[in-house]
């Protein structure tokens, strides 16, 4: 088992105990990513002039169903609430997205759901509105196959090494008969351990 | 002058035709002679498309409008170095570029291993010309793509004569930026680099070429491109980033796409290949890894040229999608037919012997690897699908997209620390504990510590501490090698662990490459964070983003022969003082009547202040300034940096320390013997390996 260790490259075991620089770099580390991290978080939240007659929480609704919606000028592939036009004259939202925003606000004013909402306008311009393929149907395998398809490998893979191991079982490892402390001794020699 | 590019280019199609059919004569039946002439004649394929790219070019330079290609895609202001790079702006170029960079490649593979190999060369050759006849027909025979395209009119009579007009309608705006000029030749020489090892994995296989070999010689064309590859994509995103002028740096898009779908493909080969090399297991896996990543090229070829999925930045529609689902066809049947004829050469020597193992995250790794893989193929190519089969038109956003890898990408960091620490065959729980303990324990603890100072995101709180799990594991790798030599050697630290580096570069520089892509992953982490006002400003006026006010000094424009610029003036103070000018501006070029962006970023390793003139509002008439706040995206350019540096690394051959013999006192005329043998006095010797290769 002690060769086998060593073969492994777990052979600095010793040196370990007294890891002073890690632990320096550790702290290092951690400081710096804990004042990344607090600086970024710190910043105020952007204010963005609400639309006319729209309470903070219809137009935070708003803005999300916004980027939920494709703008639907056929010049770019942006969220209607993200359309910048690049190359347009003007780098704003386009008139198309603007009408599609301002048909948001004006349904959110009347107080229709997020749903209904998105299906009147999956109603005008057809399912293609949506940024998001919807989750029903033929296109809910869109969201099913990305998450099914790696289980589906997981359980192959398991399946594989079990066989494999069974067979390993059966039948031990071959190889040349190398005595293990020789394997140790080049392996220490080489001065480095495997890749 | 056009006659000869067409010449050249046509002599090429000859000569990788013979190159083909020569040798597969030679490898049926064995003339070296016939090997060796189909061999030159491979070569002598980059020489001819090399004089045909310098034709077009010439065209360019000297602003030849005669020439369809030059006519669209350049214009006489248009500065020398803008004019080159219009040789892969356009369709046509671009995929003269392609082949002529392939070609390059395909002239390196055969000149370097002229010596070499003799029984798996000949399949090579066959293989390169068999993909370089694909790509010449295309630039010769297809009207569409052909870059040597005379401008015509046709008179009363029917007789065409060649026009040649003053001026070119110009290059297109958004391609005039200096990454513009690095990014398509990367992003192509990592596109066509994986037909390289593409073509030895498949002679190998056809050939049943003995051994691990063909891995060997295969892993370092695949970093090449690798490299290629990894710098193309990035400089791509830092295209979008600083040109596009929306704040974000990736999109979804399906170029892009296209473009990461063989990158990741590959990166499973690099890591999967370690499996074959060091335990000859996943031999099939690893054919399978090759094949499929060059058939995404091809595929991502095809998506940006024919647009079958709608891009902003795909290449205009043209008609030759139907050859390159021909040729993705018969790539296909090619390398199932050689499998299934082969699959017996590709038997496993070794079996796994524990699930928690280096063998076993390997496969994890590739697993998930292809995962992110199939979850962006999917997306990219769903809406074909679903159009297929429901008829309705639908759409696969960015929100898809992030939604899928998110949690891929976080498991897969996560394998990125704990695989390389794990032992080949098996690892006892007692080590699995000993390695990682430390490591979890401050990558938990500065998770919780953000938490606590106010950071809420979910995913950007895990990747916070996966990322510090990882660095610390990466350092304590370095750190545990460095103290022994550094105990050994009588050396400080840091000259040991440059030792410790030399010695395994594949396994250091991986190390470095993994924490180039921590830094990277780190810097999309802050997107989490990404804010922006967009305001109507007059002259006078303020706005504040984060710590930032922006003050607008004045608004004015600027002239010359390429465009007419607008520009904004904006003063930046931070805590009521001034410190820095920032002038974004919009120009129109006059060649194109396009109007484009001009961002103004400034960049801190903590967050970029970047801020778009937007131009003149439609509705009110009133000069629009939309400022953005991104933390961390200098990390990602930083990262790249260091993930190509590793790269550079772990392709050097290791140092390796010789047999060292003690210095012992000779006495003169007395020969010291070992065991019969003379032995020089001699203190340490350190020499290089001679390349792998």
């Amino acid at each position: 088992m002690n060769e086998f260790r060593q073969f492994a490259g777990l052979r600095f075991r010793r040196q370990l105990t007294s890891p002073r620089v890690l632990t320096y770099a550790a702290a290092a580390l951690f400081v710096a990513a804990v004042i990344c991290v607090s600086a970024q978080a710190q910043q105020g939240a952007i204010t963005a002039p609400s639309a006319a007659g729209l309470t903070p929480s219809q137009t935070a609704r708003a803005e999300e169903l916004g980027k939920r919606l494709k703008c639907m000028c056929g010049g770019c592939d942006d969220a209607a609430g993200m359309c910048t036009h690049s190359g347009g004259n003007f780098a704003g939202p386009c008139d198309t997205a603007k009408a599609e925003l301002k048909e948001i606000g004006d349904r959110v004013t009347k107080g229709e759901s997020d749903d209904q909402i998105l299906q009147a306008f999956v109603q005008e311009y057809g399912p293609t509105v949506l940024i998001e393929p919807p989750k029903k149907g033929f296109d809910l395998l869109a969201w099913v196959m990305p998450i099914a398809l790696p289980i589906f490998a997981v359980l192959l893979v398991w399946g594989v090494v079990t066989r494999w191991r069974e067979r390993a079982a059966v039948a031990p490892a071959g190889g040349l008969p190398v005595d293990p402390a020789l394997l140790v001794r080049a392996h220490r020699e080489s001065g480095d351990g495997d890749e | 002058m056009d006659i000869f590019g067409s010449f050249a280019l046509l002599l090429a199609w000859l000569l990788a035709i013979y190159a083909f059919i020569a040798g597969i004569a030679g490898i049926i039946t064995k003339r070296a002679l016939l090997i060796k002439s189909a061999r030159n004649a491979g070569m002598a394929v980059c020489v001819l498309v090399a004089l045909a790219v310098a034709t077009l070019e010439y065209f360019l330079q000297t602003d030849n409008f005669s020439l369809a290609y030059v006519a669209e895609h350049s214009n006489t202001a248009l500065p020398w170095y803008y004019k080159f790079a219009a040789l892969w702006s356009g369709q046509e170029g671009s995929l003269l570029w392609w082949t002529f960079l392939l070609s390059i490649y395909v002239f390196f593979a055969l000149f370097l291993n002229r010596k070499r190999h003799p029984e798996l060369m000949p399949y090579v050759g066959v293989i390169l010309a068999g993909v370089q006849i694909f790509f010449l027909t295309l630039n010769n025979f297809v009207e569409s793509v052909n870059p040597f395209r005379i401008l015509g009119a046709a008179d009363g009579t029917g007789m065409m004569h060649m026009a040649r007009i003053a001026e070119g309608s110009g290059l297109n705006p958004l391609l005039q930026y200096p990454e513009m000029v690095i990014h398509p030749p990367m992003l192509y020489s990592g596109y066509t680099g994986f037909t390289i090892p593409f073509a030895f994995a498949l002679a190998a296989l056809l050939g049943r070429y003995p051994g691990e070999k063909w891995i060997h010689i295969t892993r370092r064309w695949t970093m090449v491109a690798w490299t290629f590859q990894t710098i193309g994509i990035l400089l791509g995103a830092h295209w979008a980033y600083a040109v596009l002028g929306w704040g974000g740096y990736w999109s979804w898009d399906p170029v892009e796409n296209a473009s990461l779908l063989p990158w990741i493909t590959a990166t499973a080969f690099l890591h999967s290949v370690m499996m074959q090399e060091k335990r000859g297991m996943m031999k099939v896996w690893n054919v399978w890894l090759v094949f499929s990543t060059f058939m995404l090229c091809i595929l991502g070829t095809m998506l940006t040229r024919t647009g079958l999925v709608s891009s902003v930045h795909a290449f205009a529609e043209s008609n030759i999608g139907g050859w390159f689902y021909s040729f993705l066809g018969i790539i296909l049947a090619v390398c199932i037919v050689a499998w299934y004829k082969n699959r017996d050469y590709l038997r496993s020597d070794n079996q796994l012997d524990s699930l928690v193992s280096r063998e076993s995250s390997f496969l994890f790794n590739n697993l998930i690897l292809l995962a992110a893989c199939f979850a962006v193929l999917w997306g990219t190519l769903f809406p074909i699908f679903s159009e297929w089969i429901t008829g309705n038109k639908i759409s696969v956003g960015a929100p898809f997209f992030n939604k899928v890898n998110v949690p891929i990408a976080l498991f897969l960091i996560f394998l990125t620390g704990v695989g390389p620490l794990l032992a080949w065959r098996k690892t006892s729980l007692d080590g699995l504990r000993r390695n990682f303990a430390w490591p979890a324990a401050v990558g938990v603890a500065s998770g919780i510590a953000a938490y606590i100072f106010g950071f809420r995101n979910f995913y950007a709180l895990i990747c916070l501490i996966l990322s510090v799990f990882v660095t610390l594991t990466i350092f304590s790798e370095f750190y545990r090698g460095a103290r022994v030599i550094a105990a050994r050697d009588h050396t400080d630290l840091f000259t040991a662990a440059r030792e410790l580096t030399m010695r395994n570069t594949r396994r250091y520089g991986g190390y470095i490459v993994h924490f180039g892509m921590i830094v990277i992953f780190i810097g999309i982490m802050g997107s989490a964070f990404n804010k922006d006002v967009e305001r109507e400003m007059h002259v006078g006026d303020t706005m504040t983003i984060g710590p930032y006010s922006l003050l607008v000094q004045n608004y004015d424009e600027d002239t010359n022969a390429n465009y007419d610029a607008q520009r904004a003036t904006m003063e930046v103070f931070r805590d009521g003082k001034s410190v820095m000018m920032l002038y974004p501006e919009r120009r129109t070029y006059s060649a194109s009547q396009v109007t484009e962006t001009i961002v103004a970023v400034e960049s801190s390793p903590l967050r970029d202040l970047y801020v778009v003139y937007s131009g003149i509002s439609p509705d009110t008439n009133q000069p629009v300034i939309h400022a953005y706040l991104n933390p961390l995206v200098k990390w990602i350019w930083f990262g790249g940096v260091i993930v190509v540096l590793g790269t550079g690394l772990a392709m050097l051959p290791n140092r390796r320390s010789g047999i060292v013999l003690r210095p012992v006192e000779t006495r003169i005329g007395e020969p010291i013997t070992h065991g019969g043998v003379v032995a020089p006095a001699v203190g340490p010797i350190t020499h290089r390996a001679s390349l792998n290769e």
